[in-house]
């Protein structure tokens, strides 16, 4: 049976006190020693192996009651509670709750003076392990994010396939992608083109020609104000769905998206919903024989400045 | 706790495995703690959508693997590979469409255990930090849909992912770099697919799994909230464990889940598009039900041009989030019952019904479109 806590504990000859803590060996799980508590003179350590008997209530010892007061006083410093330090099974050994539970704190462990100076130790070597991997985690990931543009005329088409003036004609093409490491393949794109008025055009060009750029600000094509074909990117300006030529009820044909229902007039102007900018205009050219050539260029959606992305 | 097997009677096999492994682990400690946890006011059928929510993601973990058997995530083989799935690979139209299902699933349920929780009080003192977690696994939730949806790589996948990374480009400074980030590109391709595919098997399971065990420590740690109405000595009479009578209602709510899933796997099979391509043709791109209002909303002309597109996109619903997220911060009033707190429930009946009319009304403009 194991001692309980708050049983009275008689000496050889008297009554000293009641046990106040219990002690446990680690290894053994077993209770190794009590903590007696003197009727108020303070207390004292007692190995089991003084104990003569244990009863319901009653503690009985082998030795004196001034042998026991003659004990150095409790060093509670000296131990941890059971809650403080893990000791796997030990809950399972134990039946003396309530009440306070103690293992002996390690001889080690006491004159480890600087537990703060080693706690922050610890996460400044963590640190100098996680640190020199940013960068190169960062630029693992970034590698296929920022490709330069591609500046190639693709050929779409005859021209002959556009009948009515101000009218969207779709054009789709199919162009070659090279992805990293997967074989060349096929995509297939769209862009929309008008044969417009002169009104239409001053609409669209406001009396200036329209310079395209590469990256680096290099001028690669420029669209006269005067020439009649609109190449407009597939790509809607709002948040990059595919728009269409459609019939509207009240404001005729228009280039409508639907996805959030932007509409735009032959020219690209926003006539209605959420757009923030015109419709993207692409540049082209149209061979003696009528073939049509654009640049596939595609921009940045939701914004209301264009910005070329590809 | 010596386990002496009674006079006559020798332990079984089975038994005495039970005990070797007890003696170990503290088998029967454990299996007491977790079946042992008292309901306040008694089990309900209420309490049931932890437990689905559970179930669902253990489900969607199962499908999700045996998917990934047959499923390539490469641009020139996904929707090959998917189509494999449903077409050739015995019961993969079953697999592949209740994993569809239980995502849609997963998102009612997820709707259902948090407004219950905001309506029953239940995030307040001292669930706090459980109500916190609980929106990082909603959010996660949402996540795993969005990126999920890209990787049959049909032209529905190829233009949800084309709007939705548009949408996070409209985030302020980083926007651009996120969405770079995500697409591994200026537009849509290869390594866009590598990435969803790989945050959503490992990166985003990882996450939750973690979160989910983090969110059922916390709860375990505060209990359960109970009923907001009756006096202690009432709750107390009518308290009783998990298990077996709150078990019993969780694993029925589990088979009702199940059937239900795999009813609309019957009956509406995941059937595929075109091979993703950035020409829509006749396709008009929208994306899954559950993100339907947002897609409407973003329709309406008060959020037209690019300051609208950003209050619509990100500011709106950031605000809608961190106003959740710090919920049970300056909702400091410990009354729990949902009819003496008018805001609240002004609140969520407000919420909840707009998300039900943008919804409905994106499924009404359809018809505009055609």
């Amino acid at each position: 049976m194991q001692p309980q806590l708050k049983s009275k504990v008689r000496c050889a000859d008297r009554e000293v006190g009641e046990v106040s803590k219990v002690i446990m060996d680690p290894l053994s799980q077993e209770v190794s020693h009590l903590v007696v508590s003197m009727n108020g003179a303070g207390e004292r350590q007692i190995s089991m192996f003084a104990v003569q008997t244990v009863a319901e209530d009653l503690v009985q010892l082998r030795s004196s009651s001034s042998e026991i007061l003659g004990l150095p006083p409790f060093k509670r410093d000296d131990f941890v509670t059971l809650h403080e330090v893990e000791i796997p099974g030990l809950e399972r050994h134990i039946h003396v709750t309530p009440g306070e539970v103690l293992v002996p704190f390690p001889e080690l462990e006491r004159n480890v003076k600087r537990r703060t100076f080693f706690a922050n130790l610890t996460h400044v070597v963590g640190l100098f392990i996680g640190l020199p991997l940013v960068y190169p985690v960062l630029k693992f990931m970034m590698k296929p994010m920022y490709a330069p543009f591609d500046n190639k005329w693709l050929k779409i088409g005859n021209i002959a396939k556009v009948k009515a003036e101000n009218s969207g004609t779709q054009y789709e093409f199919k162009r070659k992608v090279k992805e990293a490491y997967l074989p060349e393949a096929e995509i297939e794109k769209n862009v929309w083109l008008v044969k417009a008025t002169p009104a239409v055009l001053e609409k669209v060009y406001q009396g200036k020609d329209i310079e395209f750029v590469d990256s680096d600000g290099r001028a690669i094509w420029t669209n006269k104000k005067d020439f009649p074909y609109l190449a407009f990117s597939g790509k809607c300006p709002h948040l990059g769905c595919a728009y269409k030529w459609r019939k509207h009820k009240v404001l005729g044909e228009v280039f409508l998206c639907p996805c959030h229902l932007s509409i735009y007039d032959a020219s690209g102007q926003v006539l209605d919903g959420p757009a923030p900018r015109p419709l993207d205009l692409l540049p082209i050219q149209v061979s003696a024989s009528g073939e049509v050539q654009i640049i596939d260029m595609e921009f940045k959606a939701g914004t209301k400045s264009q910005t070329r992305i590809v | 706790m010596s386990d002496t097997p009674s006079v006559g009677t020798p332990p079984t096999v089975a038994e005495k495995v039970f005990d070797f492994v007890d003696e170990r682990v503290g088998l029967k400690l454990l299996t007491a703690k977790m079946l042992n946890e008292a309901v306040p006011g008694g089990s309900r059928w209420a309490y049931v959508f932890g437990s689905i929510l559970l179930f669902i993601f253990a489900m969607q973990a199962v499908t999700g693997v045996l998917l990934m058997f047959y499923y390539v995530p490469t641009a020139d083989h996904a929707y090959a590979s998917t189509q494999y799935i449903l077409h050739d690979v015995d019961y993969g139209w079953y697999l592949l469409s209740y994993h569809f299902w239980g995502s849609s699933a997963m998102v009612v349920c997820v709707f259902a255990h948090m407004s219950q929780v905001f309506l029953w009080g239940a995030y307040k003192k001292p669930r706090e930090l459980i109500w916190v977690v609980g929106l990082a696994l909603f959010g996660l939730v949402m996540t795993f849909g969005f990126t999920g949806y890209l990787l049959p790589w049909d032209q529905r996948a190829y233009w949800a992912t084309t709007v939705g990374v548009e949408i996070i480009d409209k985030v302020p400074v980083l926007g651009d770099f996120l969405a770079r980030f995500l697409k591994g590109g200026a537009v849509p391709g290869q390594m866009t697919l590598s990435r969803f595919f790989v945050i959503h098997v490992m990166v985003l399971p990882a996450i939750l799994i973690g979160l989910a065990g983090l969110h059922l420590f916390l709860f375990r740690c505060a209990g359960p909230a109970g009923p907001f109405r009756g006096t202690p000595t009432e709750l107390k009479a009518k308290t009783d464990y998990f298990f077996p009578r709150q078990i019993w209602k969780d694993i029925v709510g589990m088979a009702v889940v199940f059937a239900c899933i795999s009813a609309l796997a019957f009956w509406e099979p995941v059937v595929l598009l075109d091979e993703a391509t950035p020409d829509p043709g006749d396709y008009h791109p929208e994306p899954e039900w559950y993100f339907l209002f947002i897609f409407q909303h973003l329709r309406l002309k008060m959020f037209s041009g690019e300051f609208g597109q950003f209050l619509a996109s990100i500011a709106l619903p950031g605000a809608l989030g961190v106003m959740l997220l710090l919920l049970p911060f300056f909702d400091r009033n410990p009354e729990r019952n949902i009819f003496r707190r008018p805001i609240a429930l002004i609140g969520w009946v407000v919420l909840t019904a707009s998300i039900l009319l943008f919804t409905v009304s994106a499924i009404i403009n359809r018809s505009f479109l055609d």
